[in-house]
């Protein structure tokens, strides 16, 4: 073999391999989608979509996944109110305010943190954080809230690194100029810098939210996963991930393709937030 | 830069003490669960298993939670209620929640929570052997036809006299009658799946027999009743495992053996004074017509 | 007024720090108060028994698993690297296309891909629940981490090099094979950590593919459980025993996750020395 075809041969095979990617979302989206159609055929999409109630212990069944939309949005959000500001603010003590010495410390304090399995996560939350909030708030502690906060805690780290790295990316002009024509430092890192990393920032919410909204296990294991519009943050909530992680276990025929079906519109919701994404981060290298 | 030094430490302090209250918080929970100051006028957490759990089938039909109106079965259970999606999780969620109600494996009940009489009557082996306690649901082993030679020998094995022992070990209730059993000495691969209120047992079951049959390996998936049934409809495995009766339906194709039988305990946090509850009283707090502790002592 | 405004604006950037830190502090704390004194070494090392559901077979499969997933996707990955940085056309679609593909791969939850291995590895292919078909799941999970991370390795080695050793009369492969490759190693490694991190910590991916079998796997085709599967199903039916497993198992798992931190911090140094060079 000479060196020409094994320079072709090499090329092929390269190639070939970062065909692999675009095979696995092909194959994911053909399986998650074809594994959904018969259950939104039996029970039909609007049904499906907007029903409130799930019994599938009733006779005739009942799949309506309406309430663990919301609720897949509701904690995400309240994911995002607590999260966001602590872990921007944080990247920005990260970025700029922190000492040497202590840097080392807190960003692995922030990697490992990002590294913890959400089992972990889960745990903590049910031992701890539900018990917290039936004693010092109101409800039983599996809640909204509860779910939340854990989820919180989980998005930190991937709105902290990001944040943190699109707030060094700024050429330190930005900085010493601000300083430069009078302000203070503080001024110069919320009002100049914040808003010129702008686009990294969103993105790390928009990563931060794709997180939260997909958490299974930790989120099951505080939520309380009552099939109820939550009409409090200490009520109980279900989402869609806790849905399909909890039942499918134990399910069999229509039951089990509906919680295929429940998996398809997560990961429809989740091809929406990556086309957002898409959208943001190009914009992002535009400006 | 020592200003900034100096608030950074500080902030640091600040969270190593709040770490502290935690620490303290947490033990002043624990010291308030010996110090009892329930609160009857409190709402019920009701805690429930996800649906299509053997246990949770059949403590709703005993307790008459999924009911049959107008020719149709309708699942009652309190919209509000916690569900989560194994046996410990229900013993976690009422060992730290004061007001919480849940109902678990008999052999499950660990002593950080209080099982409740039911009627009057005491859950254990005992009572429920002998009917008095009404909560209970056998442990079934379910194989497609007759099974291979194989399924067969362990299914002998886990109803003789050996296998009951560890059936009566495990804080289960053993049938009656067992003979011994003989190892045929076979050997090959046995597959299982199902419930997983029946894990405790069946390990045990497992281990005694592979010391009787050396040459025999057993693989033991546990993912609930109906999907141990249907894996072993589809043929995935040698033998389903169910902790409910099967549905006429399964039967149809399958040959069940039941090879124990367990008590379902209602369970109620430690400090909650309630010693027991009629199972009237059960079916509404489930089905949420009763909402709080102090209409239930009554 | 402008100096107590960026005075408050500081304190708030110190507390938000402070809870973050609090948060991980309380978190492993919680989980080495609760778990430390049930670690013993029969615990880790013993033999698995109804009576003492040790970790051994746990720490076994995880080896196994993250070896085997990285054995699959770390060529496949870094092969795609190179296309992406030392073949394609920048502009062309069909980059434009694996990126999308890479992209969408990395944002897709862990439990869509556990309900895909089942349906696709476990009934489609007849894989069942096995090490095999958890392998397979998790390498392409870890596909997006590897493809980026040593795609930014590989761009960070300077053109210089290349042109070097295509001055020097070398193909391209034998450049990327002996020049690109080794100076972007420590970048690739870092992708190979930062993968064996998201394998070790993941649950919902591998309980539908892997499944949970308390066992010793004999074979590939065999079901196990990864310490982290182990945490989670000692949690639901082991009882208190099983509580004290899953904090014992909590406790390795944040041990390794923790070394893993640290040997990336290693090579993040070495690489910005490498640099700075």
């Amino acid at each position: 073999m000479n060196t020409k075809q094994l320079e072709k041969i090499s090329k092929a095979l390269f190639f070939i391999s970062s065909l692999v990617s675009i095979g696995a979302v092909l194959l994911i989206c053909i399986f998650i989608f074809s594994g959904a159609a018969p259950a939104l055929g039996k029970i039909g999409i609007f049904k499906f979509l907007l029903g409130t109630q799930w019994k599938p212990n009733n006779d005739p069944q009942k799949f309506g996944i309406f309430y663990m939309i919301i609720g897949s949005i509701y904690v995400s959000a309240g994911a995002i109110v607590m999260g966001v500001p602590i872990g921007i603010l944080s990247a920005v003590f990260l970025a700029k305010f922190c000492p040497k010495k202590l840097y080392v410390l807190l960003s692995q304090a922030v990697s490992l943190l990002a590294g913890i399995p959400s089992i972990v996560y889960g745990f903590f939350g049910m031992m701890l954080i539900v018990p917290f909030i039936a004693e010092h708030f109101s409800g039983n502690g599996n809640s909204l809230l509860a779910a939340s906060v854990v989820l919180a805690i989980m998005i930190l780290p991937t709105v902290i690194t990001i944040s943190e790295n699109s707030l060094r990316a700024l050429p330190s002009s930005y900085y010493e100029g601000a300083v430069a024509l009078g302000a203070t430092k503080e001024e110069a890192v919320f009002k100049v810098m914040l808003p010129a990393a702008k686009s990294g920032i969103v993105t790390s919410v928009v990563l931060g939210i794709g997180r939260a909204i997909g958490e299974t296990i930790a989120v099951g294991m505080v939520a309380g996963n009552s099939n109820i519009l939550p009409v409090s943050i200490f009520k109980s909530v279900r989402t869609l991930t806790v849905n399909i992680v909890s039942e499918m276990g134990y399910a069999s025929d229509l039951h089990y393709d509906a919680l295929i079906a429940t998996g398809a519109v997560l990961f429809v919701f989740i091809l929406l937030l990556n086309m957002l994404l898409g959208v943001l981060t190009k914009g992002g290298t535009k400006a | 830069m020592k200003k900034i030094i100096m608030a950074v430490l500080s902030c640091v302090i600040a969270a190593g003490s709040m770490a502290g209250c935690g620490t303290a918080a947490e033990k002043s929970q624990g010291q308030t669960t010996q110090k009892s100051s329930f609160d009857a006028s409190s709402e019920i957490t009701v805690i429930s298993r996800e649906a299509n759990s053997g246990t949770r089938g059949a403590f709703d039909e005993l307790m008459k939670i999924v009911v049959e109106e107008n020719g149709q079965k309708v699942d009652k259970l309190y919209s509000e209620a916690v569900l989560v999606d194994s046996t410990d999780a229900v013993s976690s969620k009422v060992e730290v929640d004061k007001y919480a109600i849940g109902y678990t494996s008999l052999g499950s009940v660990t002593d950080k929570v209080k099982a409740l009489t039911v009627d009057g009557i005491e859950a254990t082996a005992a009572t429920v052997k002998s009917g008095q306690y009404k909560i209970s649901r056998p442990f079934v082993l379910a194989t497609k036809g007759d099974g291979n030679a194989l399924s067969k020998d362990f299914i002998s094995f886990v109803t003789s006299n050996q296998g009951q022992k560890a059936v009566e070990e495990k804080g289960f209730i053993k049938l009656d009658g067992a003979k011994d059993y003989t190892s045929a000495g076979l050997s090959g691969k046995l597959t299982l799946s199902g419930s997983t209120s029946v894990e405790k047992v069946i390990e045990k079951l497992k281990e005694e027999y592979i010391k009787l049959n050396p040459n025999v390996s057993i693989e033991i998936t546990y993912s609930g009743s109906s999907a141990g049934i249907k894996d072993v409809t589809e043929g995935k495995v040698d033998i389903g495992m169910s902790s409910r009766e099967l549905k006429d339906s399964e039967k149809a194709v399958l040959t069940p053996t039941i090879f124990a039988h367990d008590g379902i305990a209602v369970i109620v946090n430690k400090e909650n004074p309630l010693n027991g509850l009629t199972s009237a009283q059960i079916t509404k707090i489930f089905t949420g017509e009763q909402r709080t502790w102090s209409g239930a002592d009554k | 007024m402008r100096k107590i405004k960026s005075t408050v604006l500081r304190v708030l950037s110190y507390l938000a720090i402070a809870i973050t830190f609090f948060a991980l502090l309380s978190i492993v704390l919680y989980i080495c108060v609760n778990g430390v004194p049930n670690l013993s070494l029969s615990l880790i090392f013993g033999k698995f028994s109804s009576d003492n559901p040790s970790m051994r077979f746990a720490i076994v499969t995880t080896v196994v698993l993250v070896i085997l997933a990285l054995v699959v996707s770390v060529p496949i990955g870094l092969g795609c690297a190179i296309y992406l940085t030392e073949y394609a056309p920048q502009t062309s679609k069909i980059v434009r296309a694996i990126r999308l593909a890479t992209e969408t791969l990395a944002g897709i939850p862990s439990i869509i891909y556990g309900l895909f291995g089942a349906l696709f590895f476990g009934t489609a292919l007849k894989m069942g629940y096995s090490i095999l078909s958890g392998v397979l799941t998790v390498a392409i999970m870890i596909l997006p981490t590897i493809i980026r991370t040593s795609e930014e390795a590989i761009k960070s080695v300077p053109d210089l090099y290349r042109e070097g050793s295509f001055g020097l009369g070398a193909g391209k492969l034998r450049t990327i094979v002996k020049i690109i490759i080794p100076s972007a190693a420590n970048g690739i490694f870092s992708a190979v950590i930062l993968s064996v991190g998201r394998i070790v910590g993941e649950t919902a991916a591998l309980l539908f593919t892997l499944g949970s079998v308390a066992k010793m796997p004999s074979s590939i085709m065999d079901s196990s459980r990864t310490l982290a599967v182990h945490m989670y199903i000692s949690t639901r039916d082991g009882g208190m025993a099983g509580r004290k497993v899953a904090f014992a198992t909590g406790v390795i798992l944040i041990v390794i996750v923790t070394l893993i931190n640290i040997f990336t911090l290693y090579l993040s140094k070495k690489a910005g020395k490498m640099n700075e060079n």
